[in-house]
């Protein structure tokens, strides 16, 4: 037979701890030990009594909402921001100084045919990725 | 067992009301609603505390531990000048509320 102790508990399992959650929870079970005794006198056995108690308690969401609302700060918003611009400006630095260096070598090299045209386009792909990645951010 | 919006939206001022009487604990305010409407009504205890949470939050209740029952403490409660002039102030705006309701649900045709 389940105890109201063990039924309360059980109710208050997921609510983060508290004092406020404590002094509750030793309240409620409390005050519905006597109901469970009130029923007993009026002639129920044990198991009826604490089942009526049980029933007739209600939805505990509602105990829940007030807690919380006091208790348990806002949860935290772990997530990394993430810097668009600054993003931007490592790819277009980047991206110009390895076509800058590509350049340098088919010059000094090889002028006669401009092959760094073709990994330069390859390298844009980086910068142009992180505009758009800025632009989406902007419009949220 | 009636459980409507008009009676849940006037919970708190009734628990008030109960509280301003004489200091109580919880079990002998929800024996009180039930004998006190016949048993129409029964406050369900998940409703009650959460009640006592959220008048306790904006200190027109205060609970102070009194009477031990079974080697344990009971929790009672007491209203405050708060506490007082809120329930007042329910009170006056039940008043037009029923005048309001009897008016153009009862009288007429």
């Amino acid at each position: 037979m389940i105890t109201i102790k063990d039924y309360v508990e059980g109710l208050f399992k997921d609510i983060p701890e508290s004092k406020e959650k404590e002094s509750v929870k030793t309240e409620i079970i409390l005050n519905l030990e006597e109901k469970v005794q009130d029923l007993m006198d009026s002639g129920k056995s044990e198991e009826d009594a604490i089942n009526k108690s049980i029933v007739e308690f209600g939805d505990v969401s509602e105990i829940k909402r007030e807690l919380q609302g006091s208790a348990s700060p806002a949860p935290k918003k772990n997530e990394k921001k993430i810097n668009y611009k600054n993003n931007l400006w490592f790819s277009i630095w980047g991206s110009a100084l390895i076509i800058g260096f590509l350049f340098f070598i088919n010059y000094t090299t090889s002028w006669g045919h401009p092959w760094f045209v073709y990994p330069t386009f390859a390298v844009l792909w980086w910068p142009l990725a992180m505009v758009f990645a800025w632009l989406n951010h902007r419009k949220n | 067992m009636i459980s409507s919006d008009v009676i849940r939206g006037h919970l708190d001022a009734i628990i008030l009301k109960l509280i301003i009487e004489k200091d109580r604990y919880g079990y002998e305010i929800s024996k009180e609603i039930s004998d006190r409407t016949s048993n129409a009504f029964e406050i369900k205890e998940a409703t009650l505390y959460a009640v006592f949470q959220r008048l306790e939050k904006k200190l027109y209740i205060v609970s102070y531990s009194g009477e031990i029952t079974h080697g344990r403490t009971r929790k009672y409660y007491k209203a405050t000048a708060a506490g007082q002039s809120y329930f007042e102030e329910k009170l006056t705006e039940w008043q037009m509320i029923k005048n309001i309701i009897d008016t153009l649900l009862e009288e007429k045709k």
